[in-house]
């Protein structure tokens, strides 16, 4: 096990409605083993016995599946490791002597609650908008009752694969949610039991999108990038068809 | 009403950045004909406009749906880079570009308004030149090593305006496949190399002397 010496810059917030400032803190003989959230429990122990206020940082499962943690480190979001969440980034991918500049996912829809928790129950509305299947599916079905290509199959679990942290937003130069959206319309309109919602969906799910304000694709392909689980932008060219199909043919 | 909430949406606005996209590169492949004629010799090129100018009525309809087109492309990405840049008020302290080789795709906006400035440089340049004698024009105005060079540096902003809008208009028509990849990332390259030959070989050819 190896130790390091780091130094932070953190954006400090106090609440959305305050200013926030970075603040530089000092952590020495950090183990190289930890993961970065645990670095940063170590940093809220500290100021914690110095009286002062720890950072507020969003966290759940700290296995890289729940979506909750993020933060953009050193410029990128979730840090420099790809397909990697920020609760699965490891201290070994710092040098001793570092600087570490820590700020919340930015976009105009994340409002800040505070240092690097933002809001993200626009995304939560996205999917009340048409993110599911309402049908109602009686006792647990035969695993093949209903049959689905394997290649379907694949790209509709790839596209499930989304854990809506928000990297994609908060990446995007125009803090679009496209691959988020493209996502959850992809996977359910590539499976059998999304098939009779597929077009209100297409359309609810675009219409809650733009009303949240995000912003839109330009195909820079920064999210797709920084995505933690590799969802490609293909589904969002998916969506784009989807939406233009549900608005001309429905 | 279905159209216009289309249209409204961030999709929709897409679709007429592509759509409008496509249309101004067929513009530019029937623009790029005409053109070739210059290789050949500007005789040529002058019964070429001398014969397309006699027939007004297409020329005329042809120019203001092209004016329309270009003006609708224009507007809608203006829309849309202000709405975008609404979106993300606030810059990140160190701002890094995950994805590499992404020039084009940064700078579609300010290439953009490069080639409506060039646009208008060319259209008044053409318009206002020997009038009737479109080939006397064109051997003047790159007889010019200023001119030519700007010529030039348009025609390189062209093809890089170009490569990532053919990405993004096929990403908007929802073509996009591993099975097409391939083909994506050669027309991409391919298209915009193409203008950017044969358009830029035009100023040489009279910056040369052998424009005849």
């Amino acid at each position: 096990m190896s130790e390091i010496d780091i130094s932070l810059e953190i954006w400090r917030q106090k609440d959305s409605l305050a200013s926030g400032v970075f603040e530089t803190y000092s952590l020495q003989r950090i183990s190289t083993d930890m993961s970065f959230l645990e670095m940063l429990d170590v940093l809220n122990e500290q100021l914690t016995r110095e009286g002062k206020d720890p950072v507020a940082f969003d966290h759940d499962c700290r296995e890289g599946i729940c979506g909750m943690c993020g933060a953009v480190v050193n410029g990128i979001a979730h840090g420099p490791e790809p397909e990697t969440t920020l609760c699965q980034l490891h201290m070994r991918h710092f040098k001793s002597g570092d600087t570490i500049v820590i700020e919340p996912f930015r976009s105009r829809v994340f409002l800040p609650i505070k240092d690097l928790m933002v809001d993200r129950s626009g995304f939560d509305r996205i999917i009340q908008a048409g993110g599911y299947v309402s049908v109602n599916t009686g006792g647990t079905p035969d695993a093949n009752a209903i049959p689905v290509p394997s290649t379907t199959a694949e790209l509709a679990m790839d596209a499930a694969a989304c854990i809506g942290c928000g990297a994609c937003v908060a990446s995007c130069p125009n803090g679009a949610a496209m691959l988020f959206t493209g996502a959850k319309i992809a996977q359910l309109s590539l499976l059998p039991q999304g098939q009779q919602e597929r077009k209100e969906r297409a359309l609810s799910m675009v219409a809650a999108m733009d009303n949240e304000g995000f912003g839109n694709c330009t195909n820079e392909r920064e999210c797709e990038t920084v995505c933690p689980k590799g969802i490609s932008i293909r589904n969002i060219a998916r969506m784009n068809s989807e939406y233009f199909k549900a608005s001309f043919f429905s | 009403m279905w159209p216009i909430i289309f249209l409204k949406s961030s999709i929709g606005k897409k679709w007429v950045m592509a759509c409008t996209g496509l249309c101004l590169i067929f513009f530019l492949f029937s623009h790029a004909a005409g053109n070739a004629t210059l290789f050949y010799s500007t005789s040529l090129f002058q019964s070429y406009a001398d014969q397309l100018h006699s027939h007004p009525l297409i020329v005329s309809l042809f120019s203001k749906g092209l004016f329309a087109v270009f003006a609708i492309h224009i507007i809608t990405g203006i829309l849309l880079f202000l709405q975008n840049r609404k979106a993300r008020p606030q810059k990140y302290k160190v701002h890094k570009r995950a994805f590499k080789n992404s020039i084009a795709s940064r700078t579609m906006i300010y290439s953009g308004l490069f080639i409506l400035l060039f646009a208008v440089i060319h259209t008044a340049a053409v318009s206002f030149g020997d009038h009737g004698v479109i080939a006397h024009t064109v051997s003047t105005m790159f007889s010019s090593f200023v001119l030519s060079m700007f010529y030039i540096v348009a025609f390189v902003v062209l093809a890089l305006h170009i490569s990532h809008g053919l990405w993004s208009m096929l990403q908007t028509f929802g073509v996009n496949h591993p099975r097409y990849t391939w083909i994506i990332h050669k027309i991409t390259y391919a298209v915009p190399l193409f203008f950017l030959l044969l358009f830029g070989a035009i100023p040489f050819l009279f910056l040369f002397g052998s424009g005849n």
